[in-house]
């Protein structure tokens, strides 16, 4: 048996004249796990679909366990021991957990009836190899996502993956769960599972894996053990730019309120009190479930409150819809870029215009497609949204350019209070630093932001004073300079 | 207990007591609901219906609305009896019905083709093919009401029970093709839950690239539904002929809606994936007793689509409120937008 599972030497792939793939070779080592890292677009997920076969390889080979092939089938790729778990999981949300664990093996034996006992003890087997309890006869969508994954992990098992490939298994996760995860990375290692893992989190990074191999432009930039890369270095070869360290900022003063929750109340949070000033970043932070997103989305008018006022300069105002905080100057980026904000099927164009149109249309109402157009390109430039041609879908955009499409929206509407949930979930670090920036030049310029965020760098980044939540209820809050990973982290447990 | 908890997720619980509080009241305005003859009214009113359901239930199930079976129905038993008359066939019955059902499988495989080849929208590709067959029956066949063959007729008088309410002097029977719509259900009811085929119509409604990874082959049962779809809709189509004892050409179309909304209501979801026979035979049976019986409450026939109206709006409200309430836990990561 040699030391290396799997190599694949000189893959390259391309999608009518783009390069996804320029001669890629990567070692993974029997029993390591290997942390594959590369910001969006740079052939992660396609190098993955070429190993599990379901991408023909332009050119280029794979060898497993000794044995070489030019392409593979997705039914050879599993007999080799190779097991994919994507994003999704590739689970049936509408099915029992019995089922969805025992499909695959009996299909797979070509079994034509349903035998009911033997599901369950295939069901059985799965679990008890992570040992992990859970209710078998459960219909999966009401599990909580983990456990979906926890499935489609002992699903893997089952087949007698040797090596499992994980597709940004965390970005669901809450950090409990990331945790429990991590405990049966661990445990499937001891076992002499391989594991290849597919992420763009630091952390993450550096805490599971032995060797990273960072991937961009469709090249393998550089594959080292962990041990021997730092933060710095790692950033530097997934964006290939130098980033200036981050100042610590100086406590700024603030004088002009904007915006002031009394005693705010409604379904998920209670008695939330807090002062925005002009020219103010106000974190919001608190593990999922503490309130924030609900905070964010009642400030908004998208959920009603129950009791308590907000004061808009001053005066309140009974936000009860959205055209009323839109009409006092209130703008939301969602949680949810993809499924709240925009429209992917349609232009950056009319993404970034929609808000706007109103104000764009000329007399009788008419809206010409030049204004649309110069508005849209301003924005495209100032903002830096990595595209050729602001006519294509946004779809087509990496999660970072999408959600700086999102942001144009807002800012074209020069909002006095933009509230961001969840600013750069999903984005890459390159983009997250553009955004981050973005922030703060427009706070500097007096627009006063309340940044809703669990990820601990990004509100150090960003804020000047945050509110801790949990549980509904707001139980810390950190001004300027006592604002550091240590009073946050402490704040937030 | 625990029985009782997990028949309160089920939204065809709620259509049972519907069904159950909905007989009292016209029991206790007429005395007339829990009586043999209305009953067994009810029973035969239901038999076509219900086998509708099959097919709007298998539709949804995997792939989406199909709206085509009332004129699948109509142009293959129209076919089935005209073929069957001018060749002075006198046979059993079975033979009409292989008839009938072949041409109802050839106009089903028009549409799984064109669903599972170009991957269009049932609904549109079963509005479109409905149309077609509308307008070939009126049009190129140019069919009429007709007088069913004799075969068909003898088997349309033949009786399974006949009842008499002793105080009131109604009769009512019950016919044959009862006994095809039972059959039709036990046979789906086994195919779905008791073969790896009938385990991929639900895999397939539920995620079909988690289905075509885990290896079902998904374009070959999603033709499959069609394929069938279309035999039932064919008997069907001859049930409703033989029970009305003569071929009328034009009271097929349109009965697509209800057949929907009973299935909807049975808590069949209509994205796919969920659903029970069970369910559809309750959906069909409130429908059912809404129209039959509703007059016997003193509920003037005018009004009766308003309250179909509303049980329909109301019993999807309850399903689609807890499809809410089990989706918020359920978080569909975002897909990568390479």
């Amino acid at each position: 048996m040699s030391d290396i599972i799997l190599s694949v030497n000189g893959i390259k792939k391309s999608f009518g004249g783009v390069h996804a793939l320029r001669g890629v070779d990567i070692n993974i080592k029997r029993g390591e796990t290997h942390c594959l890292a590369g910001e969006n677009g740079s052939g992660k997920s396609t190098i993955i679909k070429v190993i599990s076969g379901v991408y023909k390889p332009d050119a280029g080979n794979i060898t497993i366990d000794g044995s070489e092939y030019s392409e593979m089938t997705p039914q050879e790729a599993i007999r080799s021991g190779i097991q994919v778990i994507y994003q999704d999981f590739s689970i049936f949300p509408n099915l029992s957990v019995i089922e969805n664990l025992a499909f695959n093996q009996v299909l797979a034996n070509k079994q034509k009836l349903v035998n009911r006992k033997e599901f369950r003890k295939v069901a059985e087997e799965a679990v008890e190899k992570i040992h992990f309890s859970v209710d078998l006869d459960a219909r999966v969508e009401t599990l909580p996502v983990a456990d979906k994954q926890l499935i489609a992990i002992s699903r893997a098992l089952l087949d007698n993956a040797k090596l499992i490939i994980m597709d940004e298994p965390t970005t669901a996760l809450t950090k409990n769960e990331v945790g429990r995860l991590f405990e049966i990375i661990e445990d499937l290692k001891k076992n002499g599972v391989t594991i290849l893992f597919v992420s763009h989190k630091l952390e993450e990074v550096f805490e599971l894996s032995d060797t990273i191999t960072i991937f961009r432009n469709g090249e393998n930039v550089i594959s080292m053990p962990t041990s021997e890369i730092n933060e710095e270095k790692f950033t530097y070869y997934m964006t290939g730019r130098k980033f200036d360290k981050e100042e610590p900022k100086a406590a700024r003063m603030f004088s002009e309120v904007v915006l002031e929750a009394k005693n705010l109340s409604a379904p998920g949070f209670e008695d939330v009190n807090f002062k925005l000033h002009k020219g103010e970043i106000l974190g919001v932070t608190g593990q999922l479930g503490s309130g924030r997103t609900e905070l964010s989305l009642a400030l908004f008018g998208m959920l009603k409150k129950t009791a308590g006022e907000t004061l808009i300069e001053g005066k309140e105002v009974d936000i009860s819809s959205v055209q009323i905080a839109q009409k006092n100057g209130l703008a939301l980026v969602p949680e949810d870029r993809l499924t709240e904000g925009l429209f992917l099927p349609q232009s950056i164009i009319r993404n970034i215009t929609v808000s706007k149109l109103g104000k764009l249309a000329g007399k009788m109402g008419i809206i010409s497609e030049k204004t649309l157009e110069e508005e849209s390109s301003d924005w495209v430039g100032d903002i830096g949204v990595a595209t050729k041609d602001h006519t294509l879908p946004v779809q087509t955009l990496s999660g970072g350019n999408q959600q700086k499409v999102v942001l144009a929206r807002w800012l074209s509407m020069s909002p006095r209070v933009l509230i961001l949930n969840g600013p750069t979930v999903g984005v890459d670090i390159g983009a997250k630093y553009d955004i981050h920036r973005l922030l703060r030049e427009l706070a500097l310029q007096g627009m006063a932001i309340i940044v809703v965020s669990d990820d601990v760098s990004e509100v150090l980044a960003t804020c000047d004073n945050v509110i801790v939540m949990q549980g509904g209820r707001v139980t810390g809050y950190i001004s300027g300079q006592d604002l550091n990973t240590d009073s946050l982290a402490q704040a937030i447990q | 207990m625990k029985y009782f908890d997990q028949l309160k997720k089920q939204s065809e619980f709620y259509v049972f007591l519907i069904i159950i509080l909905l007989g009292i009241i016209i029991q206790m305005r007429s005395g007339l609901f829990f009586t043999n003859n209305n009953l067994l009214d009810i029973a035969r009113s239901m038999i076509v219906p219900s086998i509708y359901a099959i097919c709007a239930f298998l539709a949804f199930l995997s792939t989406g609305p199909d709206v085509s079976f009332p004129l699948i129905a109509a142009l293959s038993s129209y076919i089935a009896i005209d073929v069957t008359t001018k060749m002075g066939y006198a046979g059993p019955v079975i033979v009409t019905f292989i008839i009938g059902i072949f041409f109802g499988m050839l106009m089903g495989a028009l549409n799984g083709f064109i669903i599972v080849r170009y991957k269009f929208p049932s609904l549109i590709v079963t509005l479109g093919t409905s149309t077609i067959y509308s307008g070939l029956l009126l049009g190129a066949f140019e069919a009429q009401r007709m007088d069913l063959p004799e075969n068909l007729a003898d088997f349309g008088r033949t009786s399974l029970m006949t009842v008499v309410n002793q105080k009131s002097g109604l009769g009512s029977t019950l016919p044959m093709t009862f006994l095809i719509m039972a059959g039709l259900y036990i046979l789906t009811y086994l195919v779905l839950n008791f073969t790896m085929t009938g385990r991929g119509v639900y895999a397939l409604g539920g995620d079909e690239v988690s289905a075509e990874r885990a290896g079902f082959n998904v374009k070959q049962i999603r033709f499959g539904i069609f394929l069938i779809n279309g035999a039932i809709a064919a008997i069907g189509g001859l049930c409703y002929s033989i029970m009305s004892m003569r071929y009328l050409p034009t009271e097929f179309a349109g009965g697509e809606m209800i057949v929907i909304a009973a299935v909807i209501l049975g808590g069949t979801r209509m994205t796919g994936g969920v659903g029970t026979l069970k369910g559809c035979i309750l959906g069909t049976l409130l429908l059912t007793m809404v129209s039959n019986s509703l007059i016997l409450a003193g509920v003037a026939v005018i009004w009766q689509r308003v309250f179909i109206g509303m049980i329909i709006i109301i019993g999807t409200a309850v399903s689609a409120l807890q499809g809410r309430s089990s989706a918020k836990v359920s978080h569909k990561p975002r897909k990568e937008a390479a």
